[in-house]
């Protein structure tokens, strides 16, 4: 079974990107359809519908939206977070990119649901051609109604400005995006308060990742109970999924969550199998951030159960033999990549990340590229490795915002699976450095399976 | 040394985009600001440039710097024409972001960080940009060039080099 296309419907359509050939397939209905009902009948859809956030943490919507405080007198934003920083994810880009209305759309609806009448989108900066892509859509929907004040006599006002960043992966986090919009550091907040009652300019504000808003148009158009069919569970509707690192078919793919891991790796619809006649070692199934699976249990589950591509399978065993369908980013490495340097080149990205403001994130990701980067030039100690297993433990829990976790857990996740690889480059290192890894046990999962029984 | 001016389009452009944020949070518009300014002054923010802006926009200068040093597409330090921004995180360098690295080291004589005599070229690696799918890959300027090989850096940097002449 091949993808359902909910967002990225009419994707192969020449000219989707501008506003009269997305009009022309059925686009900006879903926006009327909206403006004709009250805003609590739209909570209500979105609220049915199950949607889960896309941008990682995959809080259901509908209620983070019915958190929002609503005083008199103070006005209310919707923040589209378009960061998409996070190692291995790369799909708001391509909806953006090649479906822009979908998202203006989508920010219509959600920002007449939710009382906004200037809703941002902060994009990371070096997306600069899809800001272009973006204003010219913002221009196009004005041109033609959906914007500015009254829109189609439905009395509700509204502007979309796009905002920059500057090259930060931090202002992902949504308490540091909002005060990069403000003008400042991305130093994340401390919360409580939470941004639906003090969020940008200190008023109440909303934030979703462009995936959840864009979908906010189809459950419009379908029904809230008939988005809610798709899927299985708790992992409703469609997801997007980035694909990338050593498959036939690198790309984003819209999937309903009822695929096998295995199927979305191997089938011609989507990865198209291992590159180069390879076998699969190693995923890293939702964005740099979640536990790395060895390809036994990215497959099967501890039980022996297949692992399937949703929010509920991929996290099956926990961090101890499961993971994270965090933001979709699904990253693949082959026989020959070498976990521990592939773990250095993440560390070295939380390390540059960090913001600096809690110690055992700033000091604890220093700690870990240091440690990791001579254990991968072959100058590592066997002490080395439980070091590493105790300085993530140390910022694991212990930091303002969520980043220090994220730089501890792919850590955590490679010293329990591959910690042989870690001991035998600590006995190799020259056969280390010439790239010998050896060790392509994981890449066969049939053989790994049978060692794990 | 003269006085900073940006062009009248950058002044232009910068009042139209305060109008983006409500009134008394016309701090927002630094970012976008900094990105303004960086682009007319050789795509480096000197010390003289921030005190400009800081004064156009009526902040602190301190307000700018600390601004300026968090984020990393703002240079500090003067750069070659065309900045080569590569890839090196995980996916891509699973992809092989590591040889296009050494490559380009190689042709330009350059280290990561440093410019070209000639003031072309700066090699400036990179955090993910969000291209992993399509990787090796690189940003210059306002574009990304993925799916890169050597032969394709070679040629790249070839066109880069006629344009200039
Ligand atoms: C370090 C860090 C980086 C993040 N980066 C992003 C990002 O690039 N895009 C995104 O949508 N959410 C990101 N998030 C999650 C946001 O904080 C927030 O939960 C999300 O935007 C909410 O939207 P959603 O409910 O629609 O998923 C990040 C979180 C952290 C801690
Ligand atoms: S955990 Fe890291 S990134 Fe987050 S606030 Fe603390 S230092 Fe900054
Ligand atoms: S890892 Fe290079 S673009 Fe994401």
């Amino acid at each position: 079974m091949g993808e359902t296309l909910l967002l990225l419907k009419h994707r192969d359509v020449p000219g989707i990107r501008h506003y009269d050939v997305y009009k022309e397939h059925n686009g900006y209905e879903a926006a009327e359809k909206a403006l004709n009902m009250s805003p609590e009948q739209i909570l209500e859809e979105v609220k049915t519908s199950g949607l889960r956030g896309r941008g990682g943490a995959g809080f259901p919507t509908g209620l983070k939206w019915s958190f929002l405080a609503k005083p008199e007198g103070v006005p209310r934003h919707l923040v589209v977070n378009a960061d998409e920083s996070e190692p291995g994810t790369f799909k708001d880009r391509y909806l953006m990119e090649f479906i822009p209305h979908r998202l203006i759309e989508g920010i219509i609806i959600s920002s007449y649901c939710l009382g906004s009448n200037v809703s941002y989108i902060y994009i990371r900066g070096e997306y600069g051609w899809i800001i272009d892509i973006l204003e010219e859509a913002i221009n196009e929907a004005k041109t033609n109604g959906w914007l500015g004040k009254d829109i189609k006599g439905s009395g509700f006002d509204l502007e979309i400005y796009v905002h920059p960043g500057a090259g930060a992966y931090i202002c992902g986090e949504e308490t540091a995006l909002l005060e990069s919009i403000e003008g400042k550091r991305g130093n994340p907040r401390i919360k409580p308060p939470f941004p639906a009652v003090k969020g940008l300019w200190q008023r109440p504000t909303v934030v979703n990742n462009v995936e959840s808003i864009a979908a906010v148009g189809p459950i419009i158009t379908i029904g809230g109970e008939a988005y809610a069919k798709i899927g299985v569970g708790r992992s409703t509707g469609t997801k997007l999924i980035s694909a990338c690192g050593n498959i036939n078919k690198p790309g984003v793919y819209e999937i309903d969550m009822t695929q096998t891991v295995e199927e979305f790796i191997y089938s011609d619809e989507f990865c198209g199998g291992i590159a180069n006649g390879k076998r699969l070692k190693a995923c890293i199934p939702g964005g740099s951030s979640v536990p790395m699976l060895p390809a036994n249990l990215l497959l099967k589950t501890a039980k022996g159960e297949p692992r399937y591509m949703n929010y509920e399978s991929l996290a099956e065993g926990g961090f101890e033999t499961g993971s994270m369908m965090g933001s979709g980013g699904f990253i693949v490495l082959d026989e020959d990549q070498d976990i521990v340097y592939h773990t250095y080149t993440i560390s070295r990205f939380y390390r540059h990340e960090s913001c600096g403001q809690c110690s055992p994130c700033r000091e604890g990701t220093h700690w870990l590229e240091k440690i990791l980067k001579r254990m991968s030039e072959g100058h590592g100690k066997m002490s080395d490795i439980d070091l590493l297993w105790r300085v993530q433990g140390n910022i694991e829990g212990n930091t303002i915002c969520p980043l220090g976790d994220a730089a501890a857990w792919p850590v955590a996740s490679v010293i329990r699976h591959f910690r042989d690889e870690f001991e035998w480059r600590v006995l190799n290192g020259e056969d280390a450095l010439n790239k010998k890894f050896g060790l392509a046990h994981y890449a066969d999962p049939i053989e790994a399976n049978k060692e794990a029984e | 040394m003269a006085e900073v001016k940006f062009s009248e389009e950058a002044y232009k452009k910068i009042e139209e985009l305060i109008t983006r944020y409500p009134e008394g949070k016309q701090k927002s518009v630094l970012i976008p600001a900094l990105h303004i300014a960086q682009a007319e002054s050789n795509g480096w923010l000197d010390v003289p440039v921030m005190d400009h802006l800081a004064e156009t926009l009526n902040l602190e200068p301190v307000e700018v710097y600390e601004v300026a040093t968090f984020y990393t597409m703002f240079n500090l330090k003067p750069v070659g024409k065309h900045v080569l921004e590569v890839c090196q995180t995980g996916p891509c360098m699973v992809c092989g972001s590591d040889k296009i690295i050494d490559h380009i080291k190689e042709k330009l004589n350059i280290d990561v960080g440093e410019t070209t005599k000639d003031g072309l070229f700066t090699l400036k690696p990179s955090e993910c940009l969000g291209a992993c799918g399509y990787a090796p890959m690189m940003m210059l300027g306002k574009n990304y060039k993925e799916f890169l090989t050597i032969e394709k850096v070679d040629e790249l940097i070839e066109e880069l080099r006629k344009q200039d002449q």
